[in-house]
């Protein structure tokens, strides 16, 4: 569950760029998070990440018990967390970005595979679980190419198999589908769906409204960084 | 159970000593010179410092009696010494002692000293050991004043002297390491902070994925470290191959020396240079990925 409370966010240069955003995630909830551009969508998602720290409010993510990776539920406070235990939060998010930031001399499969060493995974394990993890995202062939080797959709989906490398509950995709094609795109959204049908909670910021509108779910919609609506539907509820 | 492999953190600092690798030559090549210079100034020192010790010039003053002194006033005189402070031990050589070493040191020349037998020309003696070399002055002085000293030969102005080109060689010394110190940390630090650099998207990804300091910044650490052991194991051979060379040179000319072996001090050349490379590549590196330290 991410819960913000009355969250606001100036940056050193004076540009506030969320004013008073209160929204509460539940688990296994989808969200899009849309607006126009200079909303406040990728300041959100920073937030969340914590690689910036709320001005005021407060940011709190509770994860439950994981079972398949032995994890235990935790609290996290974001604006006390310390500094050594970043890491630690960051695992229970898998994030993808619009230019998918791939390691470009690693292979797929590495590249998925990289995540788990971050962590500490055994060879063993990792072993198992990337193989598993490609085909959920249907990249099982491409699993010894280079990212310069793939289109766009392809990499997005290597990125979306590394989100999930270290089975986090929470997945954060801010404008998963900017960068490739809109049949592409369609694909990369029904991924994110079928993620979040195995039970995972799905943040997704987005500009492209037809997607918006053909999935039907909640939509928080952010304007001059204040939350202005919130509810499920299309673009315009 | 979580396990991290050194393989991975290994691999990682070879490849970015090979990524930079004139920047990584540059640091070897400095921290190598600088370890270099620094040991063949010690081995300097230490060869001065053997040789003064074998002369014994630094701690010794031999004073010699008035002769028309009894042997009770020379008792007498002995005990006086004793006290005095800075005095570590006195041996009394009589004028009889003193004659049977001059004479076995002439003995080729048997019948100069038959002449004055029977009226031994010699003086007894002490011969006075000291403990802090820095106060030989203020000692001569109160020799000097004790009742019954006909003489006093010391070498104190030797002494100094030699003391005070010693301590000159230190002074140098000092400012000399601590200025290529300084300069090895500082191409340390620019190397690595260039590994740093040219990995910034990867490490930014590694944040994203829950990557914990260390584990970010271990591989460049590890890359001060080979830096260090790299640079060290060159010095230690470059030494050895130039003491080894001046060493052979002087056994001709000033073979009155007394030089100290490679072989006897080697091991603690390897282990000083050993560490302090690592220790300099370890401050090097962590300076330059100080600021990674944040989440
Ligand atoms: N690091 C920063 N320093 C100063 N201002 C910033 C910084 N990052 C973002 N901003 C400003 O904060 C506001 C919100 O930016 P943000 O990136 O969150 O918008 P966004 O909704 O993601 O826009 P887009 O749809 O274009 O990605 C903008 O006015 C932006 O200029
Ligand atoms: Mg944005």
């Amino acid at each position: 569950m991410i819960e913000f409370r009355d969250v606001k966010k100036v940056y050193p240069n004076g540009t506030v760029a969320l004013d008073g955003v209160s929204l509460k995630i539940n688990d296994g909830e989808f969200v899009f998070i849309v607006g126009e551009s200079g909303a406040g969508k990728t300041t959100l998602t920073k937030l969340l990440l914590r690689e910036e720290k709320a001005s005021s409010g407060s940011i709190i993510v509770r994860s439950n018990r994981d079972e398949e990776t032995a994890k235990k539920p935790a609290v996290y406070d974001l604006s006390k967390i310390s500094d050594f235990k970043v890491p630690h939060y960051r695992r229970e998010i898998g994030v993808v970005f619009q230019d998918f930031r791939l390691f470009p001399n690693k292979t797929v499969f590495e590249n998925v595979a990289f995540a788990m060493q971050v962590v500490g995974e055994p060879t063993k394990i990792i072993k198992r679980r990337v193989p598993a993890i490609l085909n959920i995202v249907n990249l099982t062939e491409k699993s010894g190419s280079y990212p310069s080797q793939l289109s766009g959709g392809e990499q997005q989906r290597v990125a979306l198999a590394r989100a999930l490398a270290n089975n986090p509950q929470i997945i954060i995709a801010d404008e998963p589908t900017g960068n490739i094609d809109p049949k592409m795109s369609l694909e990369i959204m029904n991924l994110l769906v079928k993620i979040h049908k195995r039970g995972k909670t799905v943040i997704v910021v987005t500009h492209e409204k037809d997607l918006v509108d053909y999935f039907q779910q909640r939509v928080v919609k952010i304007q001059g960084g204040k939350v202005i609506s919130d509810g499920v539907g299309g673009m315009n509820v | 159970m979580k396990r991290y492999r050194l393989t991975y953190f290994l691999g990682q600092s070879f490849k970015g000593l090979w990524r930079n690798g004139i920047m990584t030559l540059a640091s070897i090549t400095v921290l190598m010179s600088c370890l270099v210079v620094m040991g063949s100034f010690v081995l300097l020192i230490l060869n001065i410092d053997e040789n003064l010790e074998k002369l014994g010039l630094l701690n010794e003053i031999v004073v010699f009696v008035d002769d028309t002194k009894t042997d009770e006033e020379v008792e007498e005189i002995h005990k006086e010494l004793e006290k005095i402070p800075n005095v570590a031990e006195i041996t009394f050589i009589s004028k009889e002692q003193a004659l049977e070493e001059e004479k076995e040191k002439y003995k080729e020349y048997s019948g100069l000293y038959e002449l004055v037998e029977g009226d031994n020309p010699l003086r007894d003696s002490f011969v006075i050991k000291y403990e802090d070399n820095s106060a030989v002055q203020p000692l001569v002085d109160n020799i000097s004043r004790t009742d019954g000293i006909a003489k006093v030969n010391n070498r104190a102005d030797l002494a100094t002297s030699i003391e005070n080109i010693k301590n000159g060689i230190s002074h140098v010394l000092i400012w000399f390491m601590t200025i290529l110190f300084v300069v090895s940390i500082f191409v340390i630090i620019n190397t690595i902070k260039l590994a740093v650099h040219s990995r910034r998207a990867e490490i930014s990804i590694m944040r994203y994925i829950g990557a914990t300091n260390w584990f970010v910044i271990l591989p460049f650490i590890f890359e001060g470290i080979f830096i260090g052991i790299i640079s060290s194991v060159f010095a230690f051979f470059i030494q050895w191959y130039i003491y080894g060379y001046v060493v052979t040179e002087m056994a001709g000319t000033l073979d009155f020396l007394s030089i100290i072996t490679f072989d006897s001090i080697g091991h603690y050349v390897a282990l000083a240079f050993l560490g302090i490379g690592i220790v300099t590549g370890i401050i090097g590196s962590t300076i330059s990925t100080r600021k990674h330290l944040k989440a």
